[in-house]
């Protein structure tokens, strides 16, 4: 482990590669450059799910953690880790301090492993646009969290309005173990669903389960809002009167029933943030299945033809307030004036 | 193959969505001889790990059958200690109770009528409670002289018909499948016949690894290795399955089988098949075991056996730091066994693509180190610019696919040494699985029943393959019969005999 202070992006270059010949790693098959843009309250956390991906996905780990971007002068902390606290792989940690923050791209470009596909993760509250923030415009995939925003109902909202393909959240993944049973449910039953009860929190998830199945279907999928924080239930009535259910029992199980067949107890995958990193990390490849589930909710139309590509959108944060209490942003990000950072 | 994701009666598949796994319809899988070492060491594991990842349908049943007389619950502990000790990923009780609930123990012996009535009935009543539509599976994990006695039972309690049933059965082998030609037809013959061809899977567990499949990546996405892949290009290719451990348990069945017909005649020319084979016109299992079964049926012996098919026996020796007996000396080996522990052949493939290019396949007991690999050897250029001091050093180019352990694949080709002088050595790049993928790899029988549950035979063997494969076997046994085995000491590299084989050739063995 090297660790450097107050230093330069080309030490940090540098040091990644004295780092890989000390460890004989040259020879490292990379699949991808991880980016993960947290805070520093929440570095923890994402150290320990981007550790969990990476064992999945071998990749370089670059973490990205922004601080106090009104300090007056810019600093640069890292450390280069190969196969130690952050797992097998490379992993480099940076702090970045005052306005370098803005400009992290300029540290990050030159140790991005060569032409491997890079994914950035947005750890906390994701840029209101991803193109204000570079880290995102060179990703080749992006993945959000709404979950940790304000108010995530609308922040799932403007990931639509701001989509891009390659783009994913979160709680897409949060929704893969009941879309698999639902799934499963359907190969055996024979009955074409005429409506359907979604019965949740009003938060992402359910909101995407009920895009989802909205969008296959083509019917009315009703949110029956419940308290709790999990998705409870999902009732689909079938055109002959009957009626599949998947009703939540506890926190890993469930309970399918379906017309004749009587209830069934189904495992219930209980995943973690880092089993949610993993999932989205295996495919490298827009999410159509996503951007259609993603429209059915939202009724933002035309996803899956906008550009895969952004041009970075400058915006300093002493111009943030202000900007957010302007007009609301409109469907193409690629509408936007660039202007000069 | 059946493709889940086309079929159009459930509109909430994509192919698109890849998130979504394959989940197999509901079904029973019946296992017979369910308190054997292979149910408890790989099957009942598997199927833990499967239901673990979510991976089985709603209304899964398993039912075990055997001759321990056994009640419900002492079989209830045997498999969740197999589950807890041999299962790939974590165990967690909550899953495995889940499961437990839906396993049930049929006691009884083979030719017991009563106890197939039993199982018949336990099979409609979970269909009844489960809604399983008549789907079941069986697995055979007994041996084979026992299988006409099975087969006959389910023929009689109508089990193996997907008629009756009204749904799909399906019955899962194990090798050894024959000893022979003749009786590997009469075994595929019973099979086929009660089950139908389509619906017989034979495990080969080699194929349900995920080297071997990314043998086909290798060859058939890439533009690098396909021109070169033939006889214009290629010196020579090695097959090597070798084992450190001697013959364990199994002395009744190794010492009337031998090497050959042990790993020979399956594993290793499973291999070949995949690695001679023309590109298949698609992935689906049909289009596979056509390509496959064209290379096996251009495999011919070498018309000098006496000099290149060696087979040997180990002797007592020294194997990782202890001492271990020889073959004879091993329990329930007769003293004047001939069986062979070793086995060394050169094949040729008698196709345009492979014409004069030799295909080394040896495999046996007691050798250094565990480890199976494809070593394909490229021709050395045709002329090089350096003088002939620079390239002492310089073999031939070689790509070697490692099947296990450190599964990847190594390429070794000649690099200057760094200094003043010019001189060209051998060096190798390794791609290792363990690093760039790690995303815990399936067991191979996890693989393997899942595939049987969906239907997809891509990675079983079929008859005629099979068949095939005992043709090239039966002239080698017949001409080992009156010969006895070379020796060699536990702990090298087979007997002298089959290096100086490739030393006639001007090769040698790769050690791997």
């Amino acid at each position: 482990m090297t660790t450097l202070w107050d230093t330069t992006g080309s030490d940090v270059v540098k040091a990644l590669s004295a780092e890989r010949r000390s460890a004989g790693a040259l020879a490292f098959g990379l699949a991808l450059t991880l980016v993960v843009v947290t805070d520093q309250h929440s570095v923890e956390e994402a150290e320990k799910a981007a550790t969990a991906a990476a064992a999945a996905h071998p990749c370089r780990l670059l973490m990205v953690i922004r601080r106090h971007v009104e300090a007056p002068d810019p600093r640069l902390d890292a450390e280069v880790l190969i196969g130690g606290r952050l797992g097998p792989g490379e992993a480099v940690v940076m702090r970045m301090y005052g306005r370098l923050g803005l400009h992290a791209e300029s540290v990050t470009l030159p140790m991005l492993a060569p032409d491997a596909p890079v994914v950035t993760w947005w750890h906390d509250a994701p840029p209101e646009k991803i193109a204000f923030d570079p880290l995102g415009v060179f990703a080749d995939r992006r993945i959000t969290d709404v979950s940790r925003c304000d108010n995530p109902l609308d922040a799932l909202h403007l990931r639509a309005v701001d989509y891009a393909p390659g783009d994913t959240d979160l709680a897409w993944a949060r929704t893969t173990s009941w879309r698999s049973l639902i799934a499963a449910a359907f190969d055996s039953t024979s009955g074409k669903p005429t409506s359907a009860v979604v019965n949740g929190p009003r938060t992402p998830p359910t909101a995407l389960l009920v895009g989802w199945l909205r969008s296959r279907l083509g019917i009315d999928v009703q949110l029956e809002e419940s308290r709790g924080r999990e998705i409870n239930e999902v009732r689909l009535q079938l055109d002959d009167d009957r009626q599949v259910s998947l009703r939540r029992s506890d926190a890993r199980t469930a309970v399918l029933s379906l017309p004749e067949q009587g209830d069934r107890t189904q495992p219930l995958a209980h995943r973690d943030l880092g089993d949610l990193l993993a999932e989205e990390v295996r495919r490298l490849d827009a999410d159509e299945v996503y951007a259609e589930a993603l429209a059915a909710w939202t009724g933002v139309p035309g996803l899956a033809d906008r550009s895969p590509f952004r041009t970075h959108i400058w915006r300093d944060p002493a111009q943030e307030k202000a900007a957010r209490e302007g007009p609301e942003p409109t469907g193409d990000p690629g509408d936007q004036d660039v202007e000069n950072g | 193959m059946r493709q889940r994701e086309t079929e159009p009666g459930n509109v909430l598949r994509d192919a698109r969505d890849r998130r979504l796994p394959r989940i197999p319809d509901p079904c029973v899988l019946v296992v017979f001889g369910v308190t054997g070492d292979l149910a408890r060491k790989k099957l009942i594991p598997a199927v833990y790990d499967l239901a673990n990842r979510g991976l089985l349908p709603p209304g899964f049943t398993l039912l075990g059958f055997a001759r321990r007389d056994f009640e419900n619950a002492d079989f209830a502990d045997l498999s969740r200690d197999a589950a807890a000790e041999h299962s790939r990923t974590e165990f967690r009780e909550e899953v495995w109770n889940r499961l437990s609930e839906s396993i049930q123990f049929i006691q009884g012996s083979f030719d017991d009528d009563d106890a197939f009535d039993r199982l018949a009935e336990s099979l409609a009543e979970s269909e009844r409670a489960h809604g399983i539509g008549g789907n079941a599976a069986f697995y055979l994990s007994i041996p084979p002289a026992a299988f006409p006695t099975v087969l006959k039972q389910m023929e009689r309690t109508g089990m193996a018909s997907n008629e009756q049933s009204g749904g799909w059965r399906r019955v899962v082998v194990e090798k050894p499948f024959g000893h022979d030609l003749k009786s590997s037809r009469e075994l595929n013959a019973l099979v086929d016949n009660v089950f139908g061809a389509d619906d017989v899977f034979r495990i080969d567990h080699y194929l349900g690894k995920e080297t071997v499949q990314n043998l086909l990546a290798l060859r058939f996405a890439n533009t690098l290795f396909e021109p070169i892949w033939n006889a214009n290009f290629v010196d020579s290719v090695q097959f090597t399955m070798a084992e450190d451990v001697g013959i364990g348990g199994r002395a009744g069945f190794y010492d009337s089988a031998g090497a050959a017909r042990d790993v020979l005649q399956n594993h290793l020319l499973q291999l070949l098949a995949l690695t001679a084979m023309e590109e298949p016109v698609s992935f689906d299992a049909s289009a596979l075991r056509a390509e496959k079964l064209k290379v096996l049926g251009a495999v011919s012996l070498p018309k000098d056996l006496e000099r290149y098919a060696i087979r040997g026996q180990y002797e007592q020796g020294w194997l990782a730091g202890a001492r271990v007996n020889g073959y004879t000396d091993e329990e329930g080996v007769p003293k004047d066994s001939t069986t062979e522990t070793y086995a060394a052949v050169r094949l040729n493939v008698e196709t345009r693509r492979w014409g004069g290019v030799p295909f080394y396949l040896r495999t046996g007991k007691r050798l250094p180190r565990r480890v199976t690999e494809i070593a394909v050897s490229f021709k050395k250029a045709p002329h090089l610019p350096f003088d002939a001091t620079d390239t002492t050093e310089l073999g031939h180019n070689q790509l070697v696919v490692r099947v296990q352990p450190d599964e990847g694949v190594t390429l070794r080709f000649g690099s200057k040494v760094p200094g003043s002088l010019m001189e060209v050595r051998d060096v190798s790049m390794d791609f290792l699985y363990g690093e760039s993928f790690t995303e815990g790899s399936p067991e191979a029988y996890e693989r393997l029943i899942l595939d049987v549950l969906l239907g997809d035979q891509s990675l079983f063997p079929r008859n005629a393959e099979v068949e095939d494969s005992w043709m090239v076997i039966d002239p080698l046994e017949e001409f080992w019969a009156d010969r006895p085995p070379e020796k060699y000491r536990a702990g090298e590299w087979g007997p002298k005999a089959a290096d100086e084989m490739l030393a006639r050739d001007g090769r040698r063995w790769r050690r791997p």
